[in-house]
């Protein structure tokens, strides 16, 4: 839209969408141009103009590239919320993608690929296909992508029309965009498959090499990122690729750059030669100090990313540390992460120039920063052992500052460096205690009673000191007591004198019986009994010669530093974290080896205690039992499982998804039928489902009583359908405390009640150890609805037709909303009430369903309502119209969840 | 300015714009029509799953023509409600759903019919009866082709008349032409047809 086009963002009139109408529907060409224009402007300040979506598709047929821009504009927005009518635009797409301009060729394939409705990517492959093979190099390389995103939304059709294939016949193409993007499609469905399909081999590596020389920069990003999962076979070919990829390193492009010094640190891995390696090095160092003069937020990631190299290649920057010293005006987390790489870079040949450098900072004004400078002095103090008496001198010298913050993280470093090299630097004790009145962090004070207590022997009035501590005990927090409790005992063991016994006693009493922590009790507790049984074991447990700490606080685990640096120049890279710790893949598994339901023979049962806790456990990684899904009708598929729970409940194996299941909020819990109070310690949660086609009934047992139960056994009274047990209840043993879910499965018509149909079920259940128990429960009707209810259209109509009115009986569900008539007919249909057809009556939707129960007695149904409006009428026709009751309660129940 | 003058111009000298819908059965040879007409030549066609929307300038008439695809969707099909009956037709009787929206401003309807498929006939008769009976295209002429006279077989116009049942329509001013697509035959005879009806009002 060029600059005054700003005006159709501005409307106030009323009745905007039937004017809209009127105008798209002109016979004006440029009317209608302007009439797009002012819906696109209402679509992108958030109007809803999707009702009018016909009346825009039928402008796409244009010769006008810019009215064609934003009609498909328009289309990648609305398209699925209108999935019927987004098949209009198909010939369109066909017919674009065999335009003469390679312009309109490129721009319908790659609308075509945001398109995500299902119904309509099978018309799509057709015209992709053509553009894959398009003489133009603009368009082959748009379908590239457009492979990519279809593969998202179908990966089973890009796999069958031979898409992938194509694809990697575009990396040999003559265009170096075309073999970049092919690349980078490759590797983005790479990484949502679980199977390998994009590996390069030495044919691709070669063009993918010459490729990289001459495509656009984020075309070499995609190169290089997938060059560097290649693997070379020996040291020579390695070499060989680097040598190509070097030149990348200086591109102005940093992700390039970063991308690049990714491939060479892989392949660096397995070349041999130190030459080669030194020199690679010495070539990596420039363009890593380049990154460092852009933009903050840029400096950022590269110091992220140049924290990890420096772990693995320590080298590289050796002797660039000067780079990394903060300016006064870098934002705070750059400053943070260049003091972070300063400590990682810091030898003893550049420790005085560090030093000097962390004492500035040590004295700026902000809090965090200067604490991690003083920080940063103590690691490095225990990092480099000659320099060790530099750093205390330089801490010293800052705590005579008696700048409070700098003092407490002084002594805190100073304790790691007492701990680092024991029994050299305990002169400065001294000027450590003078400040100790200062303290008021509890990090710093456990420090410092640390050093108190650890160097009792040499303070003259450690037990003054301490005992000035010991007055605000009960106030401390945990870790100043834990330390204080140690440091006393550390005192009493080395001056066995009464002031310190007396110290010991209250500290024994205040660590014992007046505190709730645990930890801190137990220790007492361990103190207490070794000095009261054996003070010589005591000593050589509390005063036991400690092992030599050395700084590892921020280097991370071999294993995962391959596994970042791998990641380089991502934001796996950035965050320091492996890419599965925070992205949610879904790799491309078919839905029937993620869920898997026990076979309806085997009614099995679990002894899982923690009952919900098997919902974290179950995980589509679980491996599945591919019998069952195998025995699984394929209608049933998308259907949901009436309950979840009871699902969860089963045995480890079950690996069910809660996030697929749409229908059932996650984790209702199964009715309780016998309240514990009333089966003296037995409740009993039970619901009847319907699973493969066969009714079971759900259980779960939880014995809360003081006694294990067992002999579980279970009866049904005379009910409508005659439903009874098929088999004996499968119970074990249930100890104190433990629950146990079992799946029964049931049978039809065993013991009928006559009389007028009702849902109740009265159940009995007795076990060896307690009286019967009865409760009630309910029979929902849509359990017996049977797999195959659904009917043809005519029969459907005859069978309305046969039936005489009298049949048909009605009622009104005033609460129920239905707010997609799709995801109700899914829902339905997950319970085996098959849709027929629909039609519109005014602005109702009329939908037409069967189902059945036993017996082939066929119910005929209609639902009447407005979708977003509550309301809902449901009509129902069948021969046995006593059953309608049964029914609307079912309905009810169903549309409510 | 221009596009004011063109406009002036048009209507001087009855330059006009019709509006024209080309339905039918999936496979009676729509599209084919379509660019026999704009272009001249036979184009090779696949089934049309939408529209194809072109202008053709014939006789001092812009005629734009929209030809909609014949596909039956699968996942519709019609109800009629009559005194609380349900009727279920399994044919399509009833127009494409989202043919509706095309329906508005129509001047004339090119209905064809592949004269060679007699065997479903009376499905095009259905679904032929069913447009005419739409409120929104009451003031639209219509214009048969019974297409296909190339091919063996195929019924003559006096035939698909019969058979279409086109003595019933009133109200209405209608023709039919044998045609063939493939060979351009009789489609500009009964553009002529069309373009003297509009020019005289009839549109």
């Amino acid at each position: 839209m060029s600059g005054h086009d700003s005006k159709y963002f501005s409307t106030t009139k009323k009745g905007e969408i039937p004017e809209l109408k009127e105008e798209l529907n002109s016979q004006y060409k440029d009317k209608r141009k302007d009439a797009v224009k002012k819906v696109i402007a209402a679509m992108t300040v958030g109007k809803d103009v999707s009702s009018l979506f016909t009346d825009v598709v039928n402008c796409m047929q244009t010769e006008n590239l810019e009215l064609k821009k934003l009609v498909y504009l328009y289309l990648i927005n609305y398209a699925k919320s209108q999935p019927d009518l987004a098949i209009l635009a198909v010939n369109t797409f066909v017919k674009d993608s065999q335009d003469p301009n390679p312009l309109i060729r490129a721009l319908a394939v790659r609308t075509m690929g945001c398109i995500r409705v299902d119904k309509i990517t099978e018309y799509l492959c057709d015209p992709l296909q053509r553009c894959l093979k398009d003489d133009d190099p603009y368009v082959r390389k748009t379908a590239a992508i457009c492979v990519a995103k279809l593969y998202d939304i179908n990966a089973e059709l890009v796999e069958d029309r031979g898409f992938l294939d194509a694809l990697k016949d575009l990396i040999s193409d003559n265009n170096p965009m075309v073999v970049a993007n092919a690349v980078a499609a490759l590797a983005e469905i790479q990484e949502t498959s679980s199977r390998p399909i994009f590996e390069i081999t030495s044919s691709t590596l070669t063009k993918l090499l010459t490729a990289l020389n001459e495509c656009t920069e984020w075309g070499q990003v995609f190169i290089l990122d997938a060059l560097s999962k290649y693997k070379a076979t020996d040291a020579r070919e390695a070499e060989n690729i680097v040598e190509r990829v070097t030149p990348r390193l200086q591109h102005a492009n940093c992700a390039v750059v970063l991308s690049a010094v990714k491939m060479i640190l892989l392949q660096m891995e397995l070349i041999t030669s130190t030459d080669v390696v030194r020199n690679l090095c010495k070539k990596m160092a420039p363009p890593l100090v380049t990154l460092l003069s852009a933009e903050p937020e840029i400096q950022y990631v590269a110091l992220r990313n140049i924290n990890l190299i420096v772990q693995k290649r320590p080298t590289i920057l050796a002797h660039e540390i000067k780079v990394f010293f903060c300016k006064y005006n870098d934002p705070i987390y750059v400053k943070m992460e260049k003091l972070e790489i300063m400590i990682k870079l810091a030898s003893d040949r550049n420790i005085d120039q560090v030093l000097l450098e962390f004492k500035e900072y040590a004295t700026e004004v902000d809090v965090d920063f200067v604490r991690k400078a003083v920080r940063a002095i103590g690691r490095c103090a225990i990092k480099l052992e000659r320099a060790a008496e530099r750093c205390i001198s330089v801490l010293l010298e800052l705590i005579k500052i008696k700048v409070n913050y700098v003092v407490q993280e002084a002594i805190i470093v100073i304790k790691d460096i007492f701990r680092r090299y024991p029994n050299t630097y305990e002169s400065i004790i001294a000027t450590l205690c003078e400040s100790l009145d200062t303290l008021d962090e509890p990090e710093a004070k456990a420090s410092m009673i640390w050093i108190i207590g650890e160097y009792a022997e040499r303070i003259d009035n450690a037990d003054e000191l301490l005992e000035s501590f010991l007055e605000s005990f009960p106030e401390e927090p945990p870790q100043v007591q834990l330390q204080l409790l140690t440091a006393t005992v550390k005192l009493f063991l080395k001056k066995p004198t009464e002031g310190p016994q007396q110290m010991i006693q209250v500290v024994l009493n205040n660590a014992t019986v007046e505190t709730d922590n645990p930890d801190l009790r137990d220790r007492a507790y361990i103190y207490w009994r070794l000095l009261s049984t054996d003070p010589e074991a005591a000593k050589d447990v509390v005063l036991a010669e400690k092992p030599v700490i050395s700084d590892d606080s921020n280097q991370l685990e071999p294993s995962l530093l391959d596994e970042l640096l791998a990641n380089i120049a991502t934001l796996s890279s950035v965050y320091h974290k492996p890419p599965d710790a925070f992205v949610t893949r879904v790799k491309t598994v078919s839905r029937t080896e993620e869920e898997d339901y026990p076979d309806a023979s085997e009614g099995g049962y679990s002894e899982s205690p923690a009952h919900t806790a098997n919902i974290g456990a179950s995980s589509p990684a679980t491996t599945s039992n591919a019998q069952s899904a195998a025995a699984r009708q394929p209608a049933a598929a998308p259907a949901p499982v009436p309950d979840l729970l009871d699902l969860m409940g089963m045995d480890n194996n079950s690996a069910i998804v809660p996030t697929d299941r749409p229908a059932s909020p996650a984790g209702p819990p199964l009715p309780v039928l016998l309240p514990a109070p009333t089966g003296q310690g037995l409740q009993i949660s039970a619901q009847l489902i319907r699973r493969d086609g066969q009714i079971f009934y759900s259980m779960l047992f939880e014995n809360n009583s003081q006694i294990p139960l067992d002999g579980f056994m279970i009866q049904f009274n005379k009910n409508t359908f005659g439903l009874a047990a098929g088999g004996p209840l499968q119970v074990p043993q249930l100890q104190p405390g433990s629950s146990a879910s079992t799946l029964l499965p049931m049978v039809l018509f065993q013991n009928i009640s006559p009389g007028p149909p009702s849902t109740v079920l009265q159940v009995a259940v007795k076990n060896s150890q307690q009286p019967v128990w009865y409760f009630n429960d309910k029979l929902p009707l849509n359990v017996l609805f049977s797999e195959d209810g659904r009917m043809e259209r005519s029969t459907f109509l005859e069978t309305w037709k046969s039936l005489p009115d009298s049949n048909e009986v009605s009622r009104d569900f005033p609460a129920i909303v239905i707010n997609s008539v799709e995801a109700t007919l899914d829902q339905l249909a997950a319970f085996n009430m098959f849709f027929i057809a629909k039609r519109k009556h005014s602005n109702q939707d009329v939908l037409y369903l069967s189902a059945k129960i036993p017996r082939g007695i066929p119910f005929l149904i209609e639902l009447t309502a407005a979708i977003g409006v509550p309301g809902l009428k449901c009509a129902l026709k069948t021969p046995n119209p006593e059953f309608a009751p049964l029914f609307f309660e079912a309905v009810e129940t169903l549309l409510k969840s | 300015m221009g596009i004011v003058f063109t406009r002036l111009f048009s209507s001087l000298f009855g330059n006009k714009e019709a509006r024209i819908l080309v339905l039918g059965l999936d496979n009676a040879g729509k599209t084919t029509i379509l660019y026999r007409l704009q272009m001249g030549e036979v184009v090779s066609t696949i089934p049309t799953i939408g529209f194809n929307v072109e202008t053709v300038q014939y006789n001092n008439i812009k005629f734009q023509v929209w030809d909609l695809g014949g596909q039956t969707s699968i996942s519709e099909i019609g109800i009629v409600v009559e005194s609380g009956n349900i009727f279920i037709e399994t044919s399509s009787f009833l127009p494409e759903p989202y043919w509706r929206c095309y329906f508005p401003n129509t001047q004339a309807i090119i209905y064809v019919v592949d004269s060679s498929d007699t065997d479903r006939l009376v499905v095009a008769k259905e679904e032929f009866h069913a447009i005419l009976e739409e409120e929104e295209l009451k003031g639209a002429v219509v214009l048969l082709f019974a297409n296909k006279q190339d091919l063996p077989g195929a019924l003559d116009d006096a035939a698909i008349t019969e058979a279409l049942e086109l003595h019933k329509i009133k109200n209405r001013q209608w023709a039919i032409f044998k045609t063939s697509a493939i060979k351009g035959e009789g489609l500009f005879e009964g553009l002529d047809w069309l373009s003297n009806t509009l020019k005289a009002g009839g549109g």
